[in-house]
């Protein structure tokens, strides 16, 4: 068990991560999901235990390794975590095996016994073969490879990521998070991962934590992000292509989106507010229709077999998931046409309405 | 996550992170810079000497204790760094911009009268334009049959060619160094829009470099008004006086209170200065930092002015490091300056003491005074290294690795503050400070462990540099990481941080070394007999006429400077067997 609790920090006057509580059960994939500056890896440091928070606590297995009320923590070496850096921090002048290795000779683990390890750690990560290399010597991805080795030699009991693949390319960034799942499986630690990618998010996580100025948005599990977003932050920010967000202005008894009356019916006692519609539940037509906005084609782009189709009109960019391409060009108008009603609703505040 | 349980106790946290490391520099730092700066201060407001300051602004005497000196520095400082800015201007724009015969040598002879003690060259212009006026040898010019007139050779007109020829280097290396980063595109996009040379020079490269030419205007002007060689060796056997000049004169003859009080006015004056600099171009730094993607664009063609332009570069190089080079050894083994390449002898290297031969005095190596000076100078070199490098890196380190907070920024500043102090008021300074016992301690003045503290706290802004650059290889993360394997800081400083950093810390330390036993400025007021450093042997011999041995331990100290320098640029950028392809 994993448990965050009320956790602040404070750079100065600045709150990098306000009154984020969670809890995630051993073993869990957690992703800590954000745009940069959210607070993911400030989150991530304290766990490590290389920040203090300002308030809150940290626990894991039922210990307080950080504690902000009351000034207390738990040496990063003592809190049985192991993080791997975003820039891998490969100490130059060890070999691959002198990197796995020196973290082990620090715990007092013995020659023998060290040995098997390194051996064992190497093999699993398939990087055997460039034990004794030197981390310039190698690529961005073995290096990667090495880091990752390195974090786990002391079977650390919670996994620690911060952005781990943000330096790779895009085919091998694919292989790696199926490399880390594998991984996962197999050493079964708990696992905290931040990325601001979202694919690698939904992809990878038992758990995910979506966060937006220090404040923790949504906690849940993959699905549950996608069925029922609990912000417009969230709604927008996940899933694949993001959902659209319509904004809806009450106009006497009517609603009218842009400068188009629309038959909808938000809940009861609201004015204004903020309309979800998924992307597969757009049409894309070459008529007007009651519920379609006109809008100049932007993009399209074919996505397993099905056409992806982009409009913009007035600063609103409503995208559509179709089975077959408009017969317009890119350019021209087309009539973007709403189901009747959307899938849920938000307030101006972005909070959800029920 | 069967092992998950957790072992080994926490620890309550009586601070923020970083605070006591920070306490622990600031403390380090107070005590080495404030205090000795305060202590000068508060010495001249007490009862019995507050007088001191009227009769430097204010009385009788001060037209000539204070006003004339400061005319004479005032105009030493503003016509050196023009005409710097202009020499050193110019060759980095032959070196970086132009298709100038042998750049590269060029570029390279341009930084090196910065690795000649000022001394040398002013002793070499002695050696070479002294004329009949003041007694004692003549130059070898005069000897050679040449009329050499008083103003040539004594007073401010040889003090500021000997300035200028000095710190031009200085300009050079900031002004090439921002030159290299005007981003070739920014040329290319002028260019395009129909630009020539000229509009180019005026419209795009002076404007986008005006901040390195103000910072080399300022930091010329702050050292040549701080100055203590030249115009001792040049000026004073003349009476012109400069403050540096009148502040060391003062307190050799024990007016301890008044040389305090121009100590402080000259602290103020180059402070002042450098301060404006700042001020001026602060805001615009950010121009030139603007990434290229390396490829310079074409080279300025110089046609046929290349020839020219190369000559007059060598003619400034060559009148700069060269000639003040030969012309000290040669001196040092010629007996007579008026003939300087004549009747050679090794009686000042290594003669016996002889009756007929300067005065009885011994040559080099069996004068106990000069190998006493040159194992002090050595041992001292060394220490500071040690001292220097050792709080440089910790406050590096401190500010690099906290950077937030009030203490941080009061770190940064304080240890950049002996950059606004010229080496003898810093002298005299740390006089007033250790010269006296405090509390239990005892007084260091004569001592060696002054000459190292006054050192150290001296170069501190040089060794912070040099930390900052070592931390920036370290890297955080890969500190960071260690220390979550558990390692303590012991053991991260010994497997980590060290084999990451001995190159870049021994090539600091060594540039260190070079800075110190080279100085005169600083030492010149500590100096002691029974702590005797070269450079003030030197300065001694010089000043009583003995030319021969001045310019020889000048060219011992040349030589262990630039062997000592060429060592430290060979281990900066030889590169690390592990960075290797």
């Amino acid at each position: 068990m994993l448990e965050i609790k009320n956790i602040t920090k404070r750079f100065g006057t600045f709150e990098a991560v306000k009154d984020v509580s969670l809890a995630v059960p051993s073993g869990a994939f957690l992703v800590l999901l954000g745009p940069s500056g959210c607070g993911k890896t400030t989150l991530l440091r304290m766990l490590a235990g290389l920040e203090n928070p300002s308030a809150g606590q940290l626990v894991f297995d039922g210990q307080t390794v950080s504690d902000g009320d009351r000034n207390w923590s738990v040496d990063p070496a003592k809190r049985n975590s192991g993080l791997v850096f975003q820039s891998y921090a490969l100490w130059p002048h060890m070999s691959v095996r002198g990197n796995v290795e020196w973290p082990l000779k620090v715990g007092q683990m013995s020659r023998a016994e060290r040995d098997a390890r390194v051996a064992e750690v190497l093999e699993l990560l398939d990087i055997h073969q460039l034990a004794n290399r030197y981390p310039n010597e190698i690529s961005g991805g073995q290096q990667q490879r090495v880091a990752i080795a390195r974090t786990i030699a002391p079977r650390p009991g919670v996994l620690l990521f911060d952005e781990p693949l943000s330096n790779l390319d895009a085919k091998l960034r694919v292989e790696m998070r199926t490399e880390l799942m594998r991984l996962h499986r197999a050493t079964g630690a708990t696992t905290v991962y931040v990325t601001h990618d979202q694919i690698e998010a939904m992809t990878m996580a038992t758990h995910v934590a979506v966060m937006n100025h220090g404040r923790l948005q949504q906690f849940g599990t993959p699905n549950e992000l996608l069925d029922r977003p609990e912000t417009s932050f969230v709604a927008t920010f996940v899933g694949t292509p993001p959902n659209n967000m319509i904004p809806v202005v009450k106009n006497g008894s009517g609603y009218k989106i842009g400068a188009k009356h629309m038959p909808l019916h938000p809940p009861a006692e609201v004015q204004d507010c903020l309309a979800m519609f998924r992307a597969e539940a757009l049409h894309v037509r070459s008529e007007e229709s009651a519920t379609s906005l006109p809008m100049e084609l932007v993009e399209m782009s074919a996505i397993a077999g099905r056409t992806m189709v982009t409009a913009l009109a007035d600063g609103l960019r409503l995208t559509a998931i179709v089975d077959d391409p408009p017969q317009v060009r890119i350019g021209e108008t087309v009539h973007m046409e709403l189901p009747p009603e959307p899938a849920c609703w938000f307030g101006l505040d972005g909070a959800r309405l029920h | 996550m069967a092992d998950a349980a957790m072992s080994g106790p926490g620890r309550r946290i009586y601070f923020r992170q970083g605070t006591v490391l920070k306490l622990v520099v600031l403390a380090i730092l107070v005590a080495l810079i404030v205090l000795p700066l305060l202590r000068t201060v508060l010495f001249t407001l007490q009862s019995e000497t507050v007088t001191a300051w009227s009769d430097v602004l204010t009385g009788r005497l001060s037209t000539n204790l204070f006003y004339k000196p400061l005319g004479n520095t005032l105009i030493i400082g503003v016509i050196v760094s023009a005409f710097c800015v202009l020499i050193g201007g110019f060759l980095a724009w032959l070196v970086v911009m132009t298709n100038v015969p042998f750049r590269k040598t060029i570029g390279v002879m341009a930084t090196l009268p910065f690795m000649i003690p000022s001394f040398a060259a002013a002793l070499a212009w002695g050696t070479l334009f002294r004329n009949d006026r003041v007694g004692g040898q003549i130059g070898w010019l005069q000897g050679m049959g040449a009329d050499i007139p008083d103003w040539l050779a004594w007073g401010m007109v040889p003090t500021l060619i000997v300035l200028t020829l000095h710190y031009f280097s200085l300009a050079f290396t900031i002004i090439a160094a921002a030159l290299a980063t005007v981003n070739s595109d920014l040329v290319e996009a002028a260019q395009i829009a129909g630009a020539k040379g000229g509009k180019i020079l005026m419209g795009i490269i002076l404007p986008v470099t005006t901040p390195a030419l103000v910072a080399a205007g300022s930091l010329c002007f702050a050292g040549a008004v701080s100055n203590f060689a030249t115009p001792a060796l040049l000026g004073l056997p003349v009476r012109m006086q400069t403050l540096s000049t009148r502040l060391f004169g003062m307190i050799e003859v024990g007016q301890v209170s008044r040389g305090y009080v121009i100590g402080i006015l000259l602290v103020l004056i180059s402070g002042a200065f450098l301060w404006a600099g700042n001020r001026i171009v602060s805001g615009r730094r950010s121009y030139a930092t603007i990434t290229g993607k390396g490829g310079r664009a074409k080279r300025f063609d110089l046609r046929a002015s290349r020839w020219p332009l190369f000559l007059v570069a060598v003619l400034v190089l060559m009148a700069a490091t060269v000639v003040p080079v030969i012309v000290l050894i040669a001196s040092s083994f010629a007996p007579s300056s008026a003939d300087l390449f004549a009747n050679w002898t090794l009686h000042y290297w290594i003669g016996e003491s002889s009756p007929d031969f300067a005065q009885g005095i011994p040559g080099i190596i069996h004068n106990a005074d000069i190998v006493r000076a040159l194992l002090v100078t050595l041992a001292l070199g060394c220490a500071v290294a040690v001292t220097g490098m050792t709080v440089g890196l910790l406050t590096s380190y401190t500010v690099a690795r906290y950077r937030e907070g009030t203490l941080s920024a009061a770190i940064t500043q304080i240890s950049f503050l002996p950059l606004l102090v010229p080496g003898i008021a810093f002298g005299a300074a740390y006089i007033a400070y250790l010269g006296a016992p405090i509390g239990p301690f005892p007084a260091l003045y004569g001592t060696f462990a002054l000459l190292v503290i006054a050192g150290t706290a001296y170069l501190l802004p040089f060794s912070v540099q040099t930390g900052r650059a070592v931390i920036q290889q370290v890297g955080g993360e890969l500190e960071e990481s260690a220390r979550i394997t558990g390692a303590g800081f012991l053991r991260r400083l010994v497997s980590i941080t060290v084999p990451l950093a001995v190159r870049g810390l021994a090539a600091g330390g060594l540039l260190v070394f070079v800075k110190i036993i080279r100085d005169l400025s600083l030492v010149v007021l500590l100096f002691t007999p029974t702590m005797p450093v070269l450079s003030v042997v030197a300065y001694r011999y010089a000043s009583e006429g003995f030319a021969q041995f001045a310019n020889a331990i000048t060219v011992i100290i040349l030589m262990i400077s630039i062997g000592a320098t060429l060592i430290a640029n060979a281990l900066q950028t030889k590169s690390q067997p592990w960075l290797k392809n």
